[in-house]
């Protein structure tokens, strides 16, 4: 394995995710229950009986459901929910004793910001690796705070051509991880002086975060890190799990917390990435005493621009900026503003192409990802949607990081959960290739940060609402 | 015919069928509550039950469904009219003008008129059924107003209404073919849609029947992704080649240039004229589809509310407002979302969902599923396409569309204007309920 994910010693290889069908191991419950009164439907068989005699009993038994919720050893006196996908047609057909409602269990699925409607998309796409694709139209509310109050950029006539982001095209989705000066030095000889960038790349500007302590096992810090090296990408573990797991690995990066200074040299080799959990002095000298070849990233919540400045000065380069899981941070400001701030921050002190910005929080759904992107981040370190994707359920409000309660199904094994892991991020970066091919953008390093292709709600209502009696901007 | 003398497929689509028909019938009239799971936010229960509703009766239920608003918390869901007080309305018996000019670039081509100021979106043969396109056409031809064939083909049935069909020509170029681009009084380019803008149409492998991929030309059971964008189209001036094209083909036709929302749509309007467009007609991001990406519909452009604002003031400020038509598609579901988009800066509005939920549509989104729609819609089912019957299709549109010409013009009475051209780009016209 080289640093380019792109080649893989051989040359040239196309990157390409194997996604496999990865059925759901728990039973969720269905998302309708479908009521049929059963003495109405008694009565309709008899009145069909009569009316078209024993001899059509094909025309008798055609029922309305397509999809085999009345086609159980008993019909329509037992009907199997759990096949219902709600097209109403039973209902419609027979109001008097046919109900279709949604299924108010289901509806529990998750949590206030983690809703449902995500709880099935994810579901969807760690099952299958695809796209998840729907007739009609937008269906949800027309716009909103953070993510739902931002719309990308599509264009009506440049490439890469929609045929080809799947195919014979290329849409690079490789980011850079690590350290890049502004501008090369050179002698008069023309040798490289001063820095030189100290980057990797991954695949895909996905990661693993760090899981919460109410999942946190043997299993699932396994079940990341071989979803990791699947990918080519890193999953974020602690240092001791991964010494006492035998993790380690170039798709792991050690999480390491102040007083685990004495951890490191345990590690048997370096790390491409070491995570520093906030900011300790003493920690980080000894990090790049142990190991200089590594990139330290500087995990922290979300900050203001002066801060994160600061740790610029201090040699940090790389740095992993957290908001809780409803992508919040202690002041209510939400993930998209505060990326966006820090974003600002570096572009605004000249130096943003030296940094590499990580995120994790409130970034739950694949459209969050290119929406990230676009305010400034270079990769996402996936947390809850992951969770979600090896079917946890969530215990009331899952919010703070540290207090979460999240359960795992019993049945979770290591290749199911490590493939459910890659069909996510399969379909959530062809979701990716999608957003970039309508816009026009041939790599997502270039996604990053370009808020002209960005559109959001408070500006554009603006503008168009202009005159309109009684409208107020920002109301 | 007696029982005995049916079939036994006769007989299930004619069971079927009746039960549909009265079910549109009680629970938009007699039930007291509407299905459970029926509705979203943009469509609720009570808009997919008033359209029933007006398609049975042709005119809006008079009390209990809402009928003009959805509960999207934006767009058109927060914008209501700023009516004059009763004393002012103009009298009942006002003539209003609800026509709408299509060609308005003074050139010698046909001066089309429609009467009110509405068509038909494009919907393929292959997405819908041949029965809801011949619905669909016949409803035009009784208005005389439009239809578009969508980027499938034209099947030739639709051939009687050749003079209310638009034919479309979208990067797929399925069954384009030079007698369907001369039998059409408009040819419509689709560069974009509203519910998958950038991406191109989708149709899925079960969908592509043997006739779909016959009038398609391509292969059976195989899906169809049109290409994105024109591959022959990179610039404004490619453009004016592609009409150049259609021009030689059909001289006589009017251009209608169908995009989405960009950031740039402005541009996009004034290229589209300048290259020779009668109609440009902006297909906003929350607009109908058979099958796309969910993470298009909700995130890719700019609904229509935002770009139609945008395109009729620069085409103010570059002075051609009044040589070209803009019309707006793309979520706009009822009769006041048609007013609103006209108040906005539209000249007229493109419907589709709002059709198909005239013919019993209930917004469950499974149309790609399968067999597709289980009330024979978005489907090419051989028995499930039975459901909807042309006559009753095209009935139940145009009373739709009856009810929409009674309620604009009532709302153009209730704002002292004696002309849909009137209402054109009046904001002030507009109040904001957010
Ligand atoms: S709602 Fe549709 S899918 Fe569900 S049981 Fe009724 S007919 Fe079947
Ligand atoms: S499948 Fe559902 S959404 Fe699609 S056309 Fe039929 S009823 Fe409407």
């Amino acid at each position: 394995m080289t640093d380019n994910p792109n080649n893989n010693g051989n040359g040239y290889h196309r990157f390409h995710i194997v996604a496999e069908r990865a059925p759901d191991v728990e039973k969720w419950p269905s998302r309708f229950n479908v009521r049929v009164r059963r003495s109405g439907l008694a009565k309709l068989i008899i009145k069909e009986l009569l009316h078209y005699g024993p001899r059509n009993k094909d025309v008798i038994l055609s029922r309305p459901c397509l999809y085999g919720v009345f086609s159980g050893p008993v019909g329509g006196f037992m009907p199997r929910d759990q096949h219902c996908v709600g097209c109403l047609r039973c209902t419609t057909e027979f109001p008097d004793f046919v109900r279709v409602s949604h299924n108010p269990e289901r509806r529990k699925l998750g949590d206030s910001f983690f809703d449902f409607r995500v709880v099935d998309s994810v579901t969807y796409e760690a099952e299958s690796g695809l796209i998840p694709v729907k007739g009609a139209g937008y269906r949800g509310k027309f716009g909103g705070e953070g993510w739902d109050g931002m719309w990308t950029d599509m264009s009506e006539i440049v490439r890469p051509t929609r045929d080809g982001i799947h195919g014979r095209e290329f849409i690079s989705t490789v980011v850079d991880i690590g350290a890049r000066p502004n501008f090369l030095m050179f002698d008069e000889e023309g040798r490289s002086v001063g820095r030189t960038p100290h980057v990797f790349q991954i695949p895909l500007p996905l990661l693993f975060d760090v899981l919460p302590k109410s999942a946190a096992s043997e299993r699932t810090w396994r079940i990341t890190a071989r979803a990791a090296t699947e990918l080519g990408t890193l999953a974020v573990i602690p240092i001791g799990a991964v010494l006492q797991y035998n993790l380690e690995s170039d798709h792991v990066a050690p999480l390491v917390r102040p007083g685990e200074k004495d951890a490191l040299p345990v590690l048997e080799k370096a790390p491409r990435l070491i995570e520093m959990d906030g900011w300790e002095e003493g920690l980080y000298r000894a990090i790049h005493t142990a190991f200089p070849e590594s990139l330290v990233a500087l995990r922290i919540p979300f900050t203001s621009g002066q801060e994160l400045l600061k740790f610029a000065r201090k040699g940090i380069r790389v740095f992993h900026l957290t908001a809780d899981y409803h992508g919040r941070d202690p002041k209510g400001a939400f993930v998209l503003d505060l990326i966006r701030r820090a974003h600002k921050a570096f572009v605004e002190a000249g130096i943003r192409q030296e940094v590499t910005l990580l995120g994790s929080g409130g970034i739950i759904h694949a459209e969050h990802v290119p929406k990230a992107i676009l305010c400034g981040l270079d990769a996402v370190a996936l947390d809850t949607a992951a969770l979600v994707a090896l079917q946890a359920r969530f215990h009331g409000e899952c919010r703070d990081r540290e207090t979460s309660r999240f359960s795992l199904p019993r049945k979770l094994t290591l290749a199911w959960g490590a493939q459910r892991l890659v069909n996510l991020a399969a379909s959530w970066r062809d979701q990716l290739l999608e957003i970039m091919g309508a816009m026009g953008l041939r790599e997502v390093r270039r996604l990053r940060g370009e808020m002209g292709r960005a559109m959001f709600m408070e500006d554009l209502e603006r503008e168009a609402f202009a005159g309109v009696n009684g409208y107020e901007p920002g109301r | 015919m007696s029982l005995a003398d049916k079939s036994v497929f006769e007989l299930i689509v004619e069971k079927h069928t009746a039960n549909l028909h009265a079910g549109f019938r009680r629970w938009s009239e007699e039930m007291g509550a509407p299905p459970p799971a029926l509705g979203d936010y943009r469509w609720t229960d009570d808009l997919i039950l008033s359209t029933w509703y007006q398609a049975a009766h042709g005119h809006p239920p008079q009390d209990r469904l809402e009928y003009r608003v959805g509960r999207s918390g934006g767009g058109f869901d927060v914008l209501d009219f700023n009516f004059l007080p009763e004393s002012q309305w103009l009298p009942e018996n006002t003539e209003i003008d609800l026509s709408l000019p299509l060609n308005r670039r003074g050139d010698h081509l046909e001066k089309i008129s429609i009467p009110l100021p509405i068509y038909g979106g494009g919907m393929s043969y292959g997405s819908v059924s041949e029965q809801v396109m011949l619905s669909r056409a016949r409803n035009a031809a009784h208005w005389g107003t439009f239809t578009s064939t969508g980027e499938g083909g034209y099947p030739r049935s639709l051939t009687e209404y050749k003079d209310n069909v638009i034919t479309q020509v979208a990067t797929g170029m399925f069954g384009v073919r030079e007698e369907t681009i001369q039998n059409a009084r408009i040819v419509e380019f689709k560069y974009a849609q509203g519910a998958k803008p950038g991406l191109g149409g989708h149709l899925l492998g079960d969908k592509a029947t043997q006739t779909v991929s016959e009038i398609r030309e391509s292969v059976p059971w195989v899906s169809l992704f049109s290409p994105f964008p024109f591959h022959s189209v990179y610039s404004v001036e490619d453009h004016r080649k592609h009409v150049d094209w259609i021009k030689q083909t059909n001289p006589r036709a009017l251009v209608s240039v169908k995009v989405s929302t960009p950031t740039d749509v402005d541009m996009v309007a004034v290229g589209s004229y300048f290259a020779g467009a009668h109609i440009v007609h902006l297909d906003g991001s929350y607009g109908g589809t058979g099958a796309a990406p969910e993470i298009a519909k909700k995130n890719i452009a700019m609904p229509i509310e935002f770009a139609i604002p945008r395109v009729h003031r620069y085409l103010l400020s570059e002075e051609i407002r009044d040589r070209v038509t803009v019309m707006a598609s793309g979520g706009i579901r009822t009769a006041w979302d048609i007013a609103k988009v006209i108040a906005l800066g539209a000249d007229g509005a493109v419907i589709g969902t709002s059709e198909l939920v005239a013919m019993g549509c209930t917004r469950c989104s499974n149309c790609e599923r399968g067999r597709g729609c289980p009330f024979g819609l978005t489907t090419t089912d051989p028995l499930l396409s039975q459901f909807v019957q042309p006559d009753w299709g095209a009935e139940r549109l145009n009373n739709l569309y009856t009810s929409y010409a009674t309620q604009l013009k009532d709302i153009l009475r209730r704002l002292g204007l004696r002309s849909i051209a009137e209402l054109r780009g009046r904001p002030d016209l507009l109040k904001y309920v957010g």
